[in-house]
């Protein structure tokens, strides 16, 4: 393993496995993605996908080789990592009972932010959610919360951002604000998104990878994708139709 | 796995061991018998005369059993240690061997507390002619079981092996600190309605000295013996898991 | 990059947020409270059918701290599995630890706010207990020995419950996980608190040695139990908040 990381690289990840017992949830994952870029995973249920985000997000630690999120270790160096990563999820990650300024603003404390109330009234301009910024969350729709939680996951100007599933139960209009969203701060941004929506994935994405049994079995960057053999190796391995 | 010590497989280590292992404990019990006499023919409500001070054949019974309570409980101890110091070389490393050396271990030690309450209690029984008395050693006892079975139920609740195996290791590290803890406090904290009953150990002479040690080291090879059996049980069956998850892949 | 300034990371910043957080949806909610309070209720009702054919010649007093104290076991094993709930269901959980908090800090957190809420309840109990029972009653000794011990006890079951209640709310059957792993381990301050308790309730009727003593030792230990554990809690909690 190499000490020295190379500045390019948003993420250098070097034979990371993890496995317990038996089980093998990742096997030998090994690839680097340039900064800026946008990596769409695809891949089977179990695959590994949510464990190789999981891995790069430092929730969980590889069982064995290293992965380096933005230069820093995803182990050794978890906590300043956390500061420059961000997170999307098909779960709401927020809080019922309180106000969506409240839950913005525990996030706020939490990543010690400089001016937590200018930031947090910002974003919930950037989401269309300020004039409901009182009222509780459970009393928002889906697609409301998903805006809050792209809000939520913006609020310490990450530089990497994690996706795992985020278009999965959204309606059009939420649909629009988050791909506005990440249009607006494509450029200086690194993306990794876990998608099952193969059209959406290849459409965004500058990179992408298929994952299976926790190995990889395409990684490329996207000029080179001939889309037939990719859809061809897409449907071998995911088994679903090419939407 | 080391194949083979001084020429022998461990096949042969564990039932030479076992077997060394129940000599000794019968030895133990023996000499328990040997050392201090009983009245051939006579009941247990009556007398012998010892050294012209008549002693009730009930204390000569619970003196018997001191020889086999002591060691199954000072072992039960010892063996739980290692729940908790397995547990702890999971945490370092998340190797699931230590976690199943764990669960092992606890299984061992289920058995000696198990034995450790019941002689506890016969002894109990022989010296006050009650079945349960919640003095100190006794409720100890019966926490220690507690934690343990607590220990398994945690374990049965978990689906997850990775979350399952962590905590199992945290739980059991407390467990073990608890048990200590809890035997000093009935000792310390008199109970207003119970008094404390401190059992003197009095002057061990040299030969029950001896059949007491024998005992402590012939049961620690039985629980070391019973150890490495489950233990092969164990490979054995993750082995064959390992075989199945690479046909299916 | 972004520019905005973050200031530094600071734990009491972070260690306020969480204890905000409980507190604001506690009182929003009152969910803990009114369940523990209400069970508290039902508890004594029970403890009255349990004596209702005591006569006259028993003196409650010499039960009385232990039923107090069973009456807090009790309403603890309710509510703290409740306070943990609520970072479970949303997969809040995974919000909190991707931000960059130390672990230790979001146990310090939550076992604080638990510690109030349990202390809250106490002040309601206490009162009824008293009244229910001891009307009448002068206690032997003052009662700022009695608060005392409250709150050393409470420091413990606030704490330890809420390490064991991380773990419980993960299992199947939740609420009895946690009573099977709290009595056994709670059992030495328990034993310790009851003991210092009944001291002050019944002086030396219950102590022929001198309650004061009994009183002082008793407090000792279970202030001892209180710091080797909760030591041992605040270095583990890193590894059952991530498993």
């Amino acid at each position: 393993m190499t000490e020295q990381t190379n500045q390019e690289f948003a993420l250098e990840v070097r034979e990371v496995s993890r496995t317990f017992g038996a089980r093998k949830a990742l096997d030998k994952v090994d690839f680097d993605l340039p900064r800026g870029a946008f990596l769409s995973i695809f891949g089977p249920n179990g695959a590994g996908k949510s464990t190789l985000l999981k891995v790069l997000s430092t929730l969980t630690i590889p069982s064995k080789g290293k992965a380096r999120v933005m230069g820093l270790d995803v182990v050794e160096d978890s906590v300043p990592l956390r500061e420059k990563i961000g997170f999307i999820s098909h779960n709401p990650l927020l809080y019922p009972d309180l106000s969506a300024e409240e839950n913005l603003e525990f996030f706020a404390e939490l990543y010690c932010l400089e001016n937590p109330k200018e930031r947090v009234r910002e974003l919930l301009v950037a989401v269309e959610l300020d004039h409901r910024r009182l009222d509780l969350v459970r009393t928002f729709s889906r697609g409301m919360i998903q805006r809050l939680s792209i809000a939520r996951s913006l609020l310490h100007e990450p530089e990497v951002i994690f996706l795992d599933e985020p278009y999965s139960g959204l309606d059009p209009h939420a649909m629009d604000i988050l791909d506005g969203l990440i249009e607006s701060i494509r450029d200086q941004h690194t993306f990794v998104m876990v998608s099952h929506d193969l059209a959406k994935g290849l459409q965004l994405c500058s990179h992408a990878l298929i994952l299976s049994k926790g190995k990889i079995v395409l990684f490329q960057d996207k000029e080179f994708i001939d889309e037939d053999e990719f859809a061809a190796t897409y449907r071998s391995t995911v088994g679903l139709g090419v939407s | 796995m080391r194949r083979s010590l001084f020429g022998l497989t461990e096949n042969t280590w564990l039932y030479l061991l076992l077997s060394l292992g129940a000599i000794l404990t019968s030895l133990d019990f023996l000499m328990a018998f040997l050392v201090a006499p009983v009245v051939l023919g006579g009941g247990v409500g009556g007398t012998a005369m010892i050294g012209g001070i008549a002693i009730s054949n009930q204390l000569l019974f619970s003196q018997k059993i001191f020889f086999f309570h002591v060691p199954v409980a000072i072992s039960s101890f010892l063996v739980f240690f290692f729940t908790a110091y397995y547990g702890v070389r999971f945490l370092m490393t998340k190797d699931k061997k230590y976690d199943t050396r764990a669960k092992i271990a606890t299984e061992v030690t289920l058995v000696f507390v198990i034995l450790t309450l019941i002689t506890g209690d016969l002894w109990t029984r022989f010296e006050w002619g009650t079945w349960w008395v919640w003095e100190p050693r006794l409720t100890t006892y019966f926490i220690m079981t507690l934690l343990v079975i607590a220990y398994f139920v945690l374990r049965n609740s978990i689906e997850d092996e990775e979350r399952r195996a962590t905590y199992a290791a945290v739980f059991g590290i407390f467990a073990f600190m608890d048990a200590p803890i809890s035997f000093a406090i009935t000792r310390l904290v008199p109970s207003s309605v119970h008094p404390v009953v401190l059992r003197s150990g009095g002057g061990l002479t040299g030969t029950q000295l001896a059949a007491f040690l024998m005992g402590m080291f012939g049961m620690l090879m039985i629980a070391w013996v019973m150890f490495r059996l489950r233990l092969r049980e164990e490979f054995a069956g993750e082995h064959i898991e390992e075989i199945k998850a690479a046909l299916e892949g | 990059m972004a520019e905005t300034p973050k200031s530094r990371m600071s734990s009491w910043r972070q260690f306020k947020a969480i204890l905000r957080k409980d507190i604001v949806m506690e009182l929003r909610t009152k969910e803990m409270l009114t369940s523990m309070g209400l069970y508290a209720l039902l508890v004594l009702v029970v403890y009255y059918l349990a004596l209702a054919q005591v006569g006259s010649k028993f003196d409650v007093g010499y039960i009385a701290a232990g039923l107090l104290w069973l009456a807090i076991i009790f309403t603890s094993l309710l509510g703290l599995n409740r306070s943990l709930v609520h970072e479970k269901d949303q997969g809040c959980l995974d919000a909190l630890l991707l931000s960059p908090i130390d672990r230790p800090i979001i146990f310090f957190g939550k076992s604080v706010g638990n510690l109030l809420f349990l202390l809250i309840v106490e002040v309601i109990i206490v009162p009824m207990f008293y009244f229910f029972f001891l009307s009448g009653q002068t206690l032997a000794g003052p009662f700022w020995m009695l608060a005392l011990v409250l709150l050393v006890g409470s420091i413990g079951i606030a704490g330890m419950g809420t390490m064991l209640a991380t773990m419980s709310v993960n299992t199947k059957g939740k609420d009895f996980i946690l009573a099977v792993m709290f009595i056994p381990i709670m059992f030495p301050l328990l034993y310790a608190c009851v003991g210092a308790a009944t001291g002050v309730v019944m002086g030396d009727a219950a102590f022929v040695d001198g309650w004061v003593q009994v009183y002082w030792r008793s407090l000792g230990i279970a202030a001892g139990y209180d710091a080797i554990m909760l030591l041992a809690a605040f270095g583990l909690y890193e590894f059952i908040i991530g498993a």
